[in-house]
């Protein structure tokens, strides 16, 4: 059956109407407070029902621990997926610091530092991959905003694609959008320098602004001037965020899937020596674990398991067989 | 003509478990169908709509975990969509007439909703061209979840059978697999809806 008459009638339809994109982020957030604070009810209540099973005594505990969550939901935005070192968190300007540990909620309002020897990672929502390099202090003002104040930031929103989760990140020198999906934003002393590794940012500080796009690395001055220069979108530029960079759970992976996030996070593409070795490469199911591994590392430690050999070179991650 | 019950029930019983990719989901899925579900009975006011669908979805959302299944999970959001386009307009009395759909018209309603063609009746005819494709893409936006969006890409936007897989996040094959259930489910509404086939819909619409 041709699908001619499927064209015919959807180009006289005309497309559907998007809703704007303001409208969509703003009611994304309002709605995932209201689902948080669902969510927290449920858990609040389920709490309260076990502890009045347990007696009266535990009920009026399990009742005074819920109640904060019914009438103040935390508003979680993500979570802590990785850390080298001592990450810090406290809760506003006036909280205490406390040591991030991996898995930890972070919940709007939130200020994270790393050490001059400690690295982050955070797991947003929507995928989004959010790394903090040494000596960084940021703030989660919000789910879709995070603040920078000192330090590095390295963020991964996911294969690119239009439905990309919306991020701001605030910098002292202007504010930055991604509009594609890896990239740098580093506060420097006299301004703020961006890296594009895939996708395209965009900055911009009161009325002015400016696009990177990938293999760019764009200068901003504390006057706002904006200066321009290439960088290699794989290689030692991004060293310190794949240090950074959260574990993967190899168990039951087939090893495709495993070389898809190594390239990803190496910056490089996948190049099979053959077909054969391509097939005998789909074949593979991984078991054991990476974890604590840097993709490089990771990289050579999977292979060494299997008959198959990879090297990275230039850009590329070459698999071929081994002799 | 909602088909993926079993996929709306998993989906609520991720979102109360509070998988923060089941929210996304839910929002990407349905907010814009909401949206343009809403917008047409608000005669086009974005403000009224924005605080409709907003408080329709945190309505949706608070009474989850009563959601039995009987209908599609859009077709459950639709109606309490329509009770928010009621209050509302009483509320606020912004609107000087109540806007009455084609699609809210009985026979048409239950042809969306479960799959009955009204017979013998023009729509062309009765409301005009520009009516009828508003319906066809409302039909689009009751066919289960990616179906819709898929189509459009496809025969729109032009966009290949690769670019639909990345886009969805799946494989080639799997693309071209969802393509097709997706032409079926479409060609099938448009017969139940209109009570004639794609070629004569797009006749009458003049393409």
């Amino acid at each position: 059956m041709h699908d001619d008459d499927i064209e015919r009638v959807l180009k006289a339809a005309g497309p559907r109407e998007q809703p704007p994109a303001e409208i969509e982020r703003e009611l994304r957030e309002s709605l995932r407070r209201e689902w948080l604070a669902v969510v927290a009810e449920r858990r609040g209540r389920r709490r309260t029902a076990v502890a009045l099973a347990a007696g009266v005594m535990a009920a009026t505990v399990g009742a005074w621990i819920a109640v904060p969550q019914i009438t103040a939901p935390a508003p979680a935005v993500g979570t802590i997926a990785q850390v080298s070192g001592e990450l810090r968190v406290r809760s506003g300007w006036l909280g205490r610091w406390q040591p991030g540990g991996d898995g930890r909620v972070v919940t709007e309002g939130e200020i994270l530092a790393t050490g001059p020897s400690a690295r982050g990672a955070l797991a947003l929502a929507g995928g989004i991959s959010a790394r903090l390099d040494q000596d960084t202090q940021l703030r989660v003002a919000a789910a879709d905003r995070l603040v920078i104040d000192r330090g590095a930031i390295y963020v991964d929103a996911g294969i690119e694609s239009a439905a990309a989760a919306p991020l701001e990140i605030v910098t002292p020198t202007g504010s930055v959008r991604h509009l594609g999906t890896q990239y740098e934003v580093r506060v420097l002393d006299d301004g703020l320098r961006l890296r594009v590794r895939e996708g395209r940012i965009e900055w911009h500080s009161g009325g002015t602004s400016a696009t990177g796009v990938a293999g760019e690395e764009l200068t901003i001055g504390a006057d706002g001037s904006v200066g321009r220069g290439p960088v290699a979108i794989h290689g030692e530029a991004w060293d310190w965020a794949m240090q950074a960079a959260p574990a993967i759970d190899i168990e039951g992976l087939p090893l495709a899937g495993f070389l898809g996030w190594a390239a990803r996070e190496l910056g490089c593409r996948i190049e099979f020596s053959t077909q054969e070795t391509e097939r005998e490469a789909a074949g593979v199911i991984l078991h054991g674990t990476v974890a604590g591994l840097p993709p490089a590392r990771a990289l050579e430690a999977v292979f060494a398991t299997t008959r198959l050999r990879a090297v990275v070179l230039d850009g590329r991650i070459l698999v071929s067989t081994r002799e | 003509m909602d088909q993926d019950l079993p996929q709306d029930q998993e989906l609520i019983r991720r979102m109360l478990a509070g998988d923060e990719r089941a929210f996304e989901s839910f929002f990407n899925a349905y907010f814009p169908r909401l949206y343009r579900f809403a917008l047409p009975r608000l005669n086009g006011d974005v403000e009224a709509t924005r605080d409709v669908v907003q408080a329709t979805l945190a309505k949706a959302m608070r009474k989850m975990s009563d959601f039995r299944g009987e209908s599609g999970l859009f077709t459950w959001v639709c109606q309490i969509c329509r009770r928010e386009v009621v209050d509302h307009i009483r509320a606020r009395r912004r609107h000087t007439r109540n806007v009455v759909l084609i699609d809210d018209l009985p026979d048409v309603r239950r042809a969306i909703e479960s799959i009955e063609a009204p017979e013998e009746y023009d729509l062309v005819r009765a409301h005009g061209r520009g009516e009828v494709a508003r319906l066809v893409r409302s039909v689009l936006d009751r066919l289960p979840s990616n179906y819709g969006d898929a189509l459009e890409w496809k025969y729109m936007e032009g966009r290949s059978v690769e670019e639909i897989g990345e886009r969805l996040g799946i494989g080639t094959t799997a693309a071209q697999s969802l393509l097709a259930r997706a032409r079926a489910a479409f060609r099938e509404a448009l017969e139940r809806v209109f009570g004639a086939d794609a070629a004569d819909i797009a006749g009458s619409l003049g393409a």
